[in-house]
């Protein structure tokens, strides 16, 4: 009786000493998603039938002197903050999860659009309960970014691999005007597997609360594009280019949705134009400058 | 500025081996710790792009190639008037250092993808209209305006030194070098200026006063926009 109302008070006393120490974590974790997932876990282990921690049942014996065992006695439960080094490596981290939970989610696009329902049946998928989209923006917003930074960082790989095989001299390096149709182009077809939803998925983005993220998510896409097509400029021009090319991607988004011919031909021939039109234009443009004078090269 | 003041002599006695070095085997001569063409091509820049500070290392070439464009323009207002006078080949010689400089903060604004500040054509007048109104009152007037300006940078630049120390030596150590040697140049200028009776000038304090105002203002404005 003695030795397990001990057992109980040592227990009381870490667990204050520890959510003092989660308390300062937390700060740093989303409260909903914290809360929600927290939720979420203990959801799924009931799914799995998933006996919660069970060496921790033995470590309230008070003959156990040893503080170690304490620690994962105070935290059976989600601890994604990762506070604890003593967490096995099942334990990932929130950001992760919820990348994981998008990530499964994207195949229910097209059949329930970019809504919070698409990202409760990919964490039904990932054997977690449809709750799951609670730690999710109600319109979808997450979605869709994650989306956008998943097809940018896909295309970074792609126009890095085949900078490498120019550098190893096992292609040609492509002029301006091709490069940038055929980076674009690459990029748009990334988001046909969706092109019946893109349109909501576009307005969506810009809604007021999504502008900064998804602006900043179009600029460094074509920031990418402009380096790997070897823009090396260090004066305004830096961003007429970059100006230039995001008005083409745009245009050229919005002709893809609204495109009927097989395989997006028109798009592609959109592209073409727009590209040879900016790059008429900015010779153009040279010419009057070194005509009046108003070209400092020195 | 103590420090500075300390520096002064023993730059002046390195004067001449860098007008030497500067006149030596192309533009590679003043940076011998960059091997030739190595590590600022793009294609390493992912390598060189990992663990360092984006932020701070943006905002510092960002500002740092702006004031460099903007102390071009402002050599060049002063050439275009006092380009024939008694001071032209002195003013001509530090431009052509100040150019060095800004090729240098090219090849690294190019290496570590920053983008240039959104205000350059402004600084592009603004730094030509300094530079040659200051010469209108006469040499003493552009001394006093390389002064001003030179001891303003100086100063921004030993500020980044500290920044850069604070966050990582060794990370940094390139771009610390970098402008450890712009910082050294420019106090050179600096003391060109004040040999040249810079503080002779017509109101010379207010002049002063007034440039290093608008240094700061232009460094606050270009290290953000």
């Amino acid at each position: 009786m003695a030795a397990a109302a001990a057992g109980s008070l040592r227990r009381a006393g870490w667990r204050l000493w520890r959510g003092r120490a989660g308390l300062r974590c937390q700060l740093y974790a989303p409260q909903q998603g914290f809360r929600a997932s927290a939720a979420l876990r203990r959801a799924s282990e009931e799914q799995r039938k998933e006996p919660p921690s069970p060496s921790s049942q033995q470590q309230f014996d008070p003959q156990q002197a040893d503080p170690r065992p304490e620690q994962e006695a105070w935290s059976p439960g989600p601890s994604y903050t990762g506070q604890d080094g003593q967490e096995s490596q099942d334990y990932e981290s929130e950001e992760q999860l919820q990348h994981r939970i998008l990530t499964a989610a994207l195949e229910f696009v097209p059949e329930h659009g970019w809504t919070a329902e698409a990202i409760a049946e990919g964490a039904k998928t990932l054997g977690l309960s449809a709750a799951a989209a609670g730690m999710f923006h109600s319109d979808g917003s997450e979605l869709i970014l994650h989306f956008v930074s998943q097809c940018n960082s896909k295309l970074s790989d792609l126009l890095e691999e085949e900078q490498k095989l120019v550098q190893l001299g096992e292609a040609e390096k492509k002029p301006t005007n091709q490069f940038l149709r055929d980076a674009v182009e690459a990029r748009l077809r990334m988001v046909i597997p969706y092109i019946e939803k893109w349109p909501q998925a576009v307005s969506i983005l810009l809604l007021p609360h999504n502008i900064p993220s998804s602006l900043n998510l179009l600029t460094s896409m074509i920031d990418d594009i402009w380096h790997y097509a070897g823009d090396q400029s260090t004066d305004f021009n830096w961003y007429t280019r970059r100006a230039v090319l995001t008005g083409i991607y745009n245009t050229t988004e919005l002709v893809m949705m609204q495109d009927t011919s097989p395989d997006f031909e028109d798009t592609w021939r959109f592209l073409e134009n727009r590209v040879a039109d900016a790059m008429n234009m900015s010779s153009a443009a040279q010419q009057i400058t070194n005509l009046t004078g108003l070209n400092q090269r020195r | 500025m103590a420090a500075a003041g300390a520096l002064a002599p023993a730059l002046r006695c390195s004067l001449g081996r860098h007008r030497a070095l500067s006149r030596a085997a192309g533009r590679r001569g003043r940076w011998p710790f960059l091997a030739e063409g190595a590590s600022l091509r793009p294609c390493s820049t992912r390598a060189a792009l990992d663990g360092i500070n984006k932020a701070v290392v943006d905002r510092i070439i960002r500002v740092d190639h702006a004031g460099e464009y903007g102390a071009n323009r402002i050599y060049a207002g002063q050439m275009a008037v006092l380009g024939r006078s008694a001071a032209g080949p002195l003013i001509q010689q530090m431009w052509n250092q100040e150019k060095d400089h800004l090729r240098k903060f090219n090849e690294l604004m190019i290496a570590y993808r920053v983008r240039p500040t959104v205000l350059l054509p402004f600084w592009n007048v603004a730094g030509f209209i300094l530079g040659a109104g200051s010469s209108l009152l006469g040499k003493k007037g552009a001394m006093a305006c390389t002064v001003a300006v030179e001891e303003s940078i100086s100063d921004h630049y030993n500020n980044q030194i500290r920044t850069l120390m604070e966050e990582d030596p060794e990370k940094y150590k390139e771009l610390m070098q970098i402008i450890k040697q712009c910082r050294d140049d420019e106090l050179e200028h600096h003391d060109i200026g004040l040999e040249h009776d810079a503080e002779r000038a017509p109101a010379y304090s207010v002049l002063k006063t007034v440039i290093q105002l608008g240094c700061k203002a232009a460094i606050y404005l270009s290290e953000r926009i």
